[in-house]
């Protein structure tokens, strides 16, 4: 059984949020938080039920000139962002990689607010998102403001997001370019390795995830360069060995991953 | 103790009931109503054993608030047989050997029922990623495959086995 624990349902934005703190925690699809309070590493005394604002919910598409913004609420299941028209025409890089994270239940449920709000470390969405340049909407008794994903991210199951703060709507800049794309190794419930691609002007960004205790983010700059700078990138990068494989392991699955991507020829 | 009112129907009855907030969905189910066959295992969502459907969607009973019932629709592996006549899935797997211990069936034939009932006819492709969730120790997942895609055969065209 779960510890004792008290339910709120706040009607508006502006309740939920003033009912936020460390002991009263945001709840929607409990992907996350329901293991978290079996397992004690959460011991909040209430829950703010947040699934009833509407706020948090639906996808929309704002045209400012050239530029196309996707907002997608909180509440967005994996299951619908993947279904949705809008996500898959302006997105559909981010489309596709929400279709295959963890299971059909958990895409179910989980909400792609939730995902990020708990930084997970091998989330995929984390890396994507920081991938195409994605933010937050974030809500808290002070208002609004704008934070980038990779800002969000701080670590293993940390974020910056304050007690009494929660992400309203996921914001992501688009078109992208046509060339970007999303690779995971994953034998077991979690990636190995997550590798996000996308090019831009200044060269290739790539964002690594799953294997670090966040995603890491660097851009390899193209034509002669790249192949020294790739090397560069794949020694120093620090990940971590687990379960799933060695740190050792991992770098030799990333380096040869990124040779073939960028450098068009498989690492020896 | 905190505790929440709720109402919602179970296998087409309709279930009101004053429930903690800390009860799962699958203590729900079990220890409220006496419907065992919603077994519980992993208690993170990777197993599948405790799948169920609420408004048609699937999801693991064991980590869904019985509180987030209220004014839903679920459906578990004890609504499937209709006066004692076999879903055609159950049937299925009782014809491809697709179970040995049972402990994993129950969630295997939700998980199977979510998919036809949102894709009536799935490719061996869709089958897997749909069942990639749901974990068997004893018999093998071919079996289990070959027993959703028979019914997803005899479903096709009008309705005659295929």
């Amino acid at each position: 059984m779960l510890p004792d624990i008290a339910l709120h349902r706040p009607a508006s934005l502006a309740a939920a949020v003033a009912g936020l703190d460390w002991d009263h925690v945001g709840y929607a699809g409990g992907t996350e938080l329901v293991p978290a309070l079996r397992l004690g590493v959460r011991r909040p005394t209430a829950l703010i039920d947040l699934k009833r604002l509407p706020e948090l919910s639906g996808i929309e598409e704002a045209v400012d000139g050239d530029t196309e913004t996707l907002s997608i609420g909180a509440l967005t299941t994996h299951r619908q962002a993947a279904a949705s028209p809008a996500v898959r025409r302006l997105a559909p890089m981010l489309a596709d990689v929400v279709a295959h994270v963890g299971n059909v239940r958990v895409r179910t449920t989980g909400t792609l607010g939730g995902n990020l709000a708990f930084a997970e470390p091998r989330s995929d969405l984390a890396t994507v998102c920081i991938a195409l340049g994605a933010g937050v909407d974030v809500a808290g008794p002070r208002g609004h403001r704008h934070v980038s994903v990779d800002d969000l991210i701080v670590g293993p199951y940390e974020s910056s997001l304050e007690p009494d703060e929660l992400i309203v709507r996921l914001v992501v800049p688009t078109p992208h370019d046509p060339g970007a794309r999303y690779w995971k190794l994953q034998t077991m419930e979690r990636p190995t390795l997550g590798v996000a691609i996308v090019p831009g002007e200044e060269g290739v960004t790539v964002v690594v995830g799953a294997a670090a205790e966040r995603p890491v983010r660097v851009v390899v700059p193209s034509g002669a360069d790249a192949e020294t700078a790739l090397d560069a990138f794949c020694a120093g990068v620090e990940l971590i060995s687990d379960m799933t494989g060695s740190a050792d392991y991992k770098r030799a699955v990333l380096r040869h991953h990124l040779a073939g991507e960028l450098l068009g020829r498989r690492a020896a | 103790m905190n505790v929440v009112e709720m109402h919602c129907t179970v296998n087409g009855r309709p279930v009101r009931d004053t429930v903690l907030v800390r009860l799962t969905v699958a203590e729900f189910l079990r220890d409220r109503l006496g419907l065992r066959g919603t077994k519980v295992s992993c208690e993170m969502q990777v197993c599948g054993a405790c799948t169920i459907l609420v408004d048609g969607e699937p999801v693991s009973s064991c980590c869904m608030l019985a509180a987030d019932l209220d004014g839903r629709r679920v459906e578990t592996i004890e609504g499937l047989a209709r006066g004692g006549e076999l879903h055609p899935l159950q049937a299925a797997f009782w014809e491809h050997n697709a179970f040995q211990c049972g402990f994993c069936t129950p969630g295997f034939l939700m998980m199977s029922k979510a998919l036809l009932d949102t894709e009536p006819d799935p490719g061996p492709e869709l089958v897997r990623e749909w069942l990639d969730g749901n974990i068997c120790r004893c018999t093998g997942y071919r079996s289990i495959e070959q027993a959703v895609l028979s019914v997803a055969t005899t479903r096709d065209g009008d309705g005659r086995p295929g």
